[in-house]
């Protein structure tokens, strides 16, 4: 009875246990019909109503208990326990865990203020002050979701490609929130993969500067399911088209350094984003940046295993996902900052391509035409042979950003390397000079506040393209799906003329 | 309050003596039973459809997770189990085919009744009523656990105990220890105590039936965070699956469940359904009490 058939050899620890399994995850993602429609739901939902009533009943009890046993009064800063969890559960260290039965209670206070004790260095000062911390969350009570019905939809804010956001009131508390609600219409596959990374990446990736999960509530129907967040004022791509000025570079420096500190921190726990871009980008109006959508994230095991190709908004999208490249990393994320780098500083977006050639043929007019000395390995990718060839041989981009200092323009140019493997980490990214030279970053408390479009009227919408919607089906999972699958590219590796999109 | 997180729900007393389904009158040996066919049929199928383990024991808490907040009045071990295991796939990295599932559930439901096999008919009638409640089912658990599907195994930590154990190369502990893990989790361990203590439970368990002495001053699993009694508390639970057979005729449908119950008080009384308490003092375990709060 005694069931042995695994044995420990097999598998060393949880985290290899997934990792070993990532590469077999081919992801071949299915295309997905976008709908147009949406509706709020108020009609309440009896059975999340009758938990409610039952968890209400527990909570006082489960929060002592919590406290009593299985409290981890963690002091430490978010970033660091995310590293510590990550790691050989030896390296945990023992004065962050209770082990008497009797551990303090925890002060909110003593959670919300502590910044990173990493070694001194000036970026570093800028960093603890610029990237304020978040309380450490509580484990979970055994409840189900709540009913929208908690919430008073105010307006809607956005239509993305996959989700309706709406704002809302918390019923109870009166703030104000965001929800998203998740398309789940034509799923044939149940619930999609990609919306349980969402959600598992959002918790997993508590930081000051990524967009805070408070639950996820549910609606009258099995498939009216929202992603409850803070509420952000402004988006970067919204308000950039706004303002009549470009961002000062103190508040370029303020908001990069934000953006690389959340993405540092994703990178180190194994998660690509794939969808940085500025209308992904959250700003609040104290200063803060709050990286957000993570629909398209996922960790990635090592040694990193073939993925879809099919990921990252068009204009932010690496060059090496453009030409096909099947094992790609953390650096696809890199290129999208330096994209978006790009746009902050001079208010427009960087490369706006309107097709993939375009979009390749933008980037080679701006970099030069790559070759194998500069990228070792690019004439071998999927595409190499099925581009355009631009008479481009220089590099163009000092004359893009002609006040930028130059650190600016070397910060930028390491993010827009083509070779992925000699693109700027976002760890070494922070520790640039451009951030430690005048002007020095901005407090973000003394940001300028702007009228939040979210908050008020209907937002237009804007003009940039989305994610390629292909990467938000379920992958792989029936094979008749597979069919509808099939390369976006036609006649691949044919003739050099023949390269062109279906779509 | 924070209510959703990476960190495994822990069950209060009151949720755990007070089932949904006792709520609905389902007697406690039943339901205990049923859990654990539900995960037996978890565990089964996911050996068939060759998905890793860490696939498995998630979707075994999720299940066991599941009848905390729900009733087995109004849910089915067989809906329940393959949404949990579907689910579990993904949440784990490694999707399987609804298909696959299907089959594979249609398949063990049948040897479990000693039926002769007879595969589905692909997108026949049956098929599509399992894949309606598949699906629905992998929603009702989402959405009655909040999300909170994500859960820590303590796989690895019970690896690594070893290894500063030095128990890695020893000849019965590594061995016994992880199947111990993988009984478990037909036990509601997993729902009372964190990966940790789990992890020194196992450990502690098969040192002790292979008689070899561990570090006791101080306590080897005082380095863990884990306490004597929860340990031995945890040991209980897994004996007991030892010493409990499991009926042959359990109910896998409500209509089933429905049947079974009318006739309930018959089949204890005839003796078929007798529960033979435990009765294994080679370890000085005595029966299991309910988790000690
Ligand atoms: N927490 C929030 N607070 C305020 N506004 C938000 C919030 N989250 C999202 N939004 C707004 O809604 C828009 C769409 O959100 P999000 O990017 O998460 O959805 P999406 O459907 O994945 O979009 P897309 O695929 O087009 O990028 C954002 O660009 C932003 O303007
Ligand atoms: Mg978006």
């Amino acid at each position: 009875m005694e069931n042995q058939g695994y044995s420990p050899v097999e598998c060393i620890d949880d985290n290899n246990l997934e990792k070993n399994n990532t590469p077999e995850v081919q992801l071949t993602e299915t295309p997905k019909t976008k709908t147009k429609k949406s509706k709020w739901e108020s009609e309440s939902d009896n059975d999340s109503e009758s938990e409610q009533r039952f968890s209400k009943k527990r909570r006082k009890k489960i929060q002592d208990s919590e406290v009593d046993e299985h409290s981890q009064p963690e002091t430490t800063e978010s970033i660091r326990r995310l590293k510590v969890s990550n790691e050989d559960p030896f390296n945990q260290s023992p004065s962050t865990r209770s082990i008497s039965p009797i551990a303090e209670p925890i002060n909110d206070m003593s959670i919300s203020s502590t910044p990173s004790p990493t070694p001194e260095s000036t970026t570093q000062s800028f960093e603890e002050r610029i990237i304020k911390s978040t309380p450490t969350p509580l484990p979970p009570m055994l409840t189900g979701c709540r009913s929208v019905d908690n919430y008073e939809k105010l307006n809607r804010i956005e239509e993305g490609a996959y989700g309706v956001v709406f704002r809302a009131r918390d019923k109870a508390t009166g703030e104000v929130v965001a929800l998203k609600k998740l398309k789940l219409d034509k799923e044939k596959n149940g619930f999609p993969i990609t919306s349980l990374r969402e959600v598992h990446t959002l918790l997993l990736a508590k930081h000051p500067n990524i967009v805070n999960v408070r639950e996820i509530v549910v609606g009258e129907t099995l498939t009216q399911i929202f992603i409850v967040m803070d509420f952000i004022e402004h988006d970067l791509k919204s308000l950039m088209e706004d303002m009549q000025v470009p961002f000062l570079q103190s508040e370029v420096k303020t908001i990069m350094l934000q953006l690389l500190s959340a993405v540092a921190m994703l990178h180190d726990n194994w998660i690509i984003h794939r969808d940085l871009k500025t209308s992904n980008l959250l700003l609040n109006n104290r200063g803060q940046i709050k990286v957000a959508d993570f629909g398209l994230a996922r960790k990635y095991g090592s040694p990193l295993g073939p993925m879809t190709e099919l990921v990252v908004t068009l204009w932010y999208r690496a060059p090496e996902l453009l030409l096909g490249t099947k094992k790609y990393s953390t650096a696809v994320d890199m290129w999208s900052v330096g994209c978006i780098f790009g746009e902050l500083v001079n208010k427009e977006p960087l490369l706006p391509g309107r097709t993939e050639i375009d979009q390749l043929t933008k980037i080679f007019k701006l970099l030069g035409m790559p070759n194998e000395k500069i990228w070792p390995g690019f004439s071998k990718l999927p595409h190499a042979k099925n581009i355009p060839f631009i008479k481009q041989s220089h590099n163009t981009l000092r004359s893009r950003f002609p006040y930028l200092t130059e650190n600016g323009f070397d910060l930028i140019a390491k993010l827009l390397t083509y070779d992925p493997s000699k693109r700027i980490t976002a760890e070494e990214a922070l520790k640039h000079p451009y951030f430690t030279e005048s002007p020095l970053p901005k407090d973000p408390e003394m940001f300028p506040t702007w009228p939040s479009k979210g908050g008020g009227e209907r937002r237009k919408s804007y003009t940039s393209p989305s994610a390629p919607n292909v990467a938000h089906g379920v992958e792989k999972l029936d094979e008749e799906d597979q069919t509808l699958l099939g390369s976006i590219f036609e006649n691949q590796g044919g003739n050099d003329y023949g390269f062109r999109l279906k779509i | 309050m924070s209510k959703l997180s990476l960190q495994n729900a822990i069950l209060t007393y009151e949720q755990l003596e007070t089932t949904p389904s006792k709520k609905d009158n389902i007697p406690e040996e039943l339901e205990d039973e049923l859990r654990r066919l539900g995960c037996d049929f978890i565990q089964s199928a996911g050996i068939v459809l060759r998905l890793p383990q860490v696939a498995m024991a998630t979707a075994q808490v999720l299940f066991q997770r599941f009848f905390y907040v729900a009733s087995l009045k109004k849910f089915s071990v067989r809906d329940i189990g393959m949404g949990a295991l579907f689910l579990a796939s993904k949440v784990s990295e490694s999707p399987c085919k609804i298909r696959d599932l299907i089959n594979v559930y249609n398949y063990l439901i049948r040897r479990y009744r000693n039926e002769p096999n007879e595969p589905l008919e692909y997108l026949g009638q049956v098929f599509y009523e399992m894949k309606d409640a598949l699906v629905i089912a992998e929603m009702q658990i989402l959405k009655k656990l909040g999300f909170n599907v994500h859960v820590q195994l303590p796989y690895g930590l019970m690896v690594n105990y070893l290894k500063v154990l030095e128990l890695t190369d020893h000849e019965t502990i590594p061995q016994k220890a992880w199947g111990y893990l993988n009984d478990s989790l037909r036990t509601n361990v997993y729902v009372c105590y964190q990966p940790a203590t789990i992890a020194c439970a196992v450990i502690w368990l098969a040192a002790r039936i292979a008689q070899v002495k561990l570090p006791t001053s101080p306590p080897w699993w005082e380095l863990f965070e884990a306490e004597l009694e929860d340990m031995e508390n945890i040991s209980r639970h897994i004996m007991r699956l030892y010493a409990i057979r499991l009926p042959s005729n359990l109910p896998l449908s409500l209509d089933e469940l429905e049947d079974y119950l009318k006739n309930y008080e018959d089949r204890r009384k005839s003796g078929i359904n007798e529960i033979n308490e435990i009765n294994d003092n080679k370890d000085d375990l005595g029966p299991a009490p309910m988790v000690t709060m």
